[in-house]
């Protein structure tokens, strides 16, 4: 019985290391659970919350879907940002300035996209143009282009109807009907339960994120089930075979750019639905947000290789990134420092989910745990080292001041009085051997990187432990969580190998 | 052929000729941070209208996106080179542009630093708004917006370059002081107002005791104020303060959004900056440190504001 557990257990970990967007996923679920501990208030769990995240993630989440095939295709599309500004510029533009009603002016700006995508699509598909040219150039133009159509100023606000596609609640008729006490029966109490859920969860229930998670059931759907979908994927992997094997692949590639821009003119849609007005700055370096996005989702550069549903948790990644952080008030410089380690993170994993091999699972592992490690060392590391910093700087300055030079501002801000110079001491004095304690426990973690000895794991871990010690004892209770973590992950590492034998074995039972 | 040939030297003779007559006219080279952000387009008005009237001919460039660096550096020692007489710079980076304006200003060229200063470089003028003392002043306006105890949301500028961290800074200090008991949660961005967008409703969202969202500029406003429709605020539940005064962020004062707003004197920054460079050019002394003041635009004052910068 508890085989069978066991068994269906690793079965579940195969199919979800299987699918393309288990690295992002991991990601996400551990920076939101790193966030959730860092910010005090509503928890970062709150639907509310989470659903500010899909609302935001929508206009650049669209944008990166078609990004998504245009790169299953080998190809790539530098253009993404500066179609999705254009085209929201001109559809506000021909709103309110031309007199078209909302209909139309929608109708043209999608119309608008297409025929861009097919610009450039027939530039890579019929010319031969390299796709990183032709849309880098377009990248230049479309942007020009919008600028110079609109006078770069911006629209007045949009009619309503533009907000169907953004910030429009279904729910808020049915509770201001409710509040009016219009509603009798089912209605009203319906009415009553939206109106008193309304902060904790139906303020937040918009178009943006409904229209966003239908776009890539639709598109996710079309790509699994249509011939499309299977020449896309053929192209991308191999495009002189897929002519070879009679595919018009010209034809595909050219469908393939305008499916991508007419995502952005959606996208500029779904923007201009939350937006303030129609502008053509809008999108500024989207292009290389939605690249990322797909990127982090598990899809290839090189084509052939990818999903819709990576891409999906790839954009969510980068928003919950600003939420979280800025939720969490970390600093700004810290934030961006802290956003490249978490797509670094993302990357790593899928690099070692598609390696499927046992000893990088394991030393990936260990790679977490000691990182673990780090983060404990540079609890009293920091303090210790800003602290010498700060002589430091003190000293060159005290020097260039005795030598006789003229300081500068900067340089006089960091001349210290003896109370200060003091108190550094202090903090150098008493954090100095628990950070060379951490420091032995870090070196040591890093160890089982490179020896796959099962003894020194288990060694290892038990420094973990016994650290907790020393470190609870001078005040750092914070840092338990991390040592905890380690250990665990350390443990982990120890049953790779078995798992991943017993589940090629349940593999050649399933085929 | 011959024919071509004769057009070709009276074309070359024309070249020549008006060339001279626009030598005759000293030449400014004006350096822009951006063409298409509506503060900015009224700075630019400015630098145009003063150009005009001194008659000197003014070569205005702007960077290929906001915040470009090295596209402006370019530029500027184009119009070194082209022998421009003065020239008039929004530094995209207080200390990137340093080394080229210390080149420029010891061959002789006068450089007027227009809104944002240069650090680590003399220049012959700096005209702008005192940033960190109007931000005080908007930090004293705002405190007295709300009581003691309330939670605000500060959206900031850009905080590696000078403008956005005096703004931030001199908010903080003044709100701070009058009012002790409230928090302050920060909205980083920079100057860009979709960060602002996200960054107000997301914050807004985990809390809801939040009384005030003041902004380093009025793009933050216009997100913030974005971010409150989302949510289904109305005018008022939530007062916005902003900084600029561009029309935008006016135009939602009448609606009832915003109830304070430091104006800077966005027209005279580029108007006096390149009145400032043509009277170096000429050889004048000019001041070197030309403050164009600002304006307290509240509800009782937008008319009086609307009135001077012409805003209808």
């Amino acid at each position: 019985m508890s085989e069978k557990l066991t068994d269906s257990i690793i079965k579940a970990l195969v199919r979800f290391f299987r699918a393309e967007w288990s690295g992002a996923f991991i990601a996400i679920f551990i920076l939101a659970i790193a966030i959730e501990f860092s910010t005090s208030g509503r928890p970062f769990f709150h639907p509310t919350n989470l659903m500010t995240i899909l609302n935001n993630s929508a206009a650049i989440g669209i944008v990166a879907g078609g990004m998504t095939l245009v790169i299953i295709t080998s190809g790539i599309d530098l253009s993404v940002g500066s179609v999705m500004g254009m085209t929201a510029a001109l559809t506000g533009y021909v709103c309110s300035f031309w007199g078209f009603p909302p209909w139309m002016a929608i109708l043209t700006g999608l119309s608008i996209g297409l025929l861009v995508g097919a610009f450039q699509g027939v530039l890579v598909a019929y010319f031969g143009m390299p796709a990183f040219i032709a849309t880098l150039a377009g990248l230049s133009i479309w942007r020009g282009t919008g600028h110079l159509s609109t006078g770069a100023q911006a629209t007045p606000k949009l009619p309503i109807d533009f907000d169907t596609f953004g910030r429009f609640n279904p729910f808020l008729n049915i509770r201001n009907e409710f509040k009016a006490g219009n509603l009798e029966g089912f209605w009203a109490t319906f009415g009553n339960f939206v109106d008193s859920n309304w902060l904790n969860f139906f303020r937040t229930f918009q178009m943006s994120m409904l229209i966003f998670i239908l776009f890539f059931l639709i598109l996710s759907i079309i790509i699994a089930n249509t011939r499309y979908g299977r020449y896309i994927y053929a192209i991308g992997s191999n495009a002189l075979g897929a002519r070879q094997s009679g595919i018009n692949t010209s034809l595909y590639t050219m469908m393939t750019y305008m499916l991508c821009s007419l995502s952005a003119a959606f996208g500029a849609l779904l923007f201009l639905g939350r937006a303030p007005y129609a502008k053509s700055d809008y999108g500024q370096m989207w292009e290389l947000d939605a690249i990322a996005a797909v990127v982090i989702g598990g899809t290839s550069l090189f084509g052939g290789r990818g999903s819709l549903w990576g891409t999906f948790m790839g954009v969510i990644l980068l928003k919950l990134i600003n939420n979280g952080l800025t939720l969490a008030q970390l600093d700004t410089f810290w934030q961006m420092v802290v956003t490249g380690l978490i797509i670094l993170l993302a990357v790593g994993i899928d690099l070692v989910r598609q390696s499927k091999n046992s000893k990088n699972v394991r030393k990936l592992l260990v790679a977490v745990s000691s990182f673990m490690a780090f983060l404990t060392m540079m609890t009293p590391a920091s303090l210790y080292l800003k602290a010498k910093i700060s002589l430091l700087e003190h000293n060159a300055s005290k020097n260039l001041q005795i030598a006789g030079e003229k300081l500068a501002n900067g340089q006089t801000a960091r001349l210290l009085g003896p109370k200060e110079i003091d108190d550094l001491q202090q903090i150098i004095l008493s954090n100095t051997s628990i950070s060379f304690l951490c420091l032995i426990l870090f070196i040591l973690s890093l160890l089982p990187i490179f020896s796959l000895n099962k003894l020194l794991a288990i060694f290892t871990s038990i420094c973990f432990i016994l650290l907790i010690i020393p470190i609870v004892n001078i005040g750092y209770a914070v840092t338990i969580p991390f040592l905890i973590f380690g250990v665990i992950v350390l443990i982990m590492s120890l049953f790779v190998d078995l798992i991943f034998e017993r589940a090629r074995k349940l593999d050649s039972f399933i085929s | 052929m011959r024919n071509l040939l004769s057009k070709f030297v009276v074309l070359t003779f024309f070249a020549i000729t008006s060339n001279a007559a626009i030598q005759a006219q000293d030449v400014i080279g004006y350096i822009t941070k951006s063409a298409t952000n509506a503060g900015w387009m009224m700075i630019n008005q400015g630098a145009e209208d003063a150009a005009a009237e001194e008659g000197v001919k003014l070569v205005s460039v702007g960077p290929a996106f906001q915040g470009d660096l090295s596209s402006q550096l370019e530029v500027f020692e184009n119009l070194v080179a082209q022998g421009a007489k003065a020239i008039g710079i929004a530094p995209v980076d207080s200390a990137g542009v340093a080394p080229a304006v210390t080149d420029a200003m010891s061959s002789g060229i006068p450089i007027i630093a227009i809104d944002t200063g240069v650090s680590g470089a003399d220049v012959t003028s700096f005209v702008a708004t005192d940033n960190y003392a109007v931000a005080k002043v908007q930090g004293a306006i705002s405190a007295t917006l709300v009581n003691d105890g309330d939670t605000v949301i500060y959206v900031t500028g850009n905080q590696a370059q000078s403008t956005g961290q005096e703004r931030r800074n001199g908010f903080m200090e003044a709100f701070s002081a009058a009012r002790p008991g409230s928090k302050i949660l920060e909205v980083p961005t920079e100057w860009n107002s979709q960060q602002a967008q996200e960054g107000v409703e997301a914050v807004l969202n985990s809390n809801s005791d939040v009384k005030m969202v003041v902004n380093a500029w009025d793009g933050g406003t216009m997100g913030a104020k974005a971010a409150l429709e989302n949510l289904g605020y109305s005018a008022g539940d939530v007062k916005l303060v902003g900084f600029d005064g561009a029309s935008d962020a006016i135009a939602a004062m009448d609606e009832g959004w915003v109830h304070a707003d430091t104006a800077q004197m966005l027209y005279q920054m580029g108007y006096q900056g390149i009145k400032a460079a043509a009277a170096a050019a000429r050889g004048e002394t000019v001041s070197s440190r030309i403050d164009t003041g600002f304006f307290l635009v509240t509800p009782s004052t937008s008319g009086v504001y609307k009135k001077m910068v012409g805003i209808n």
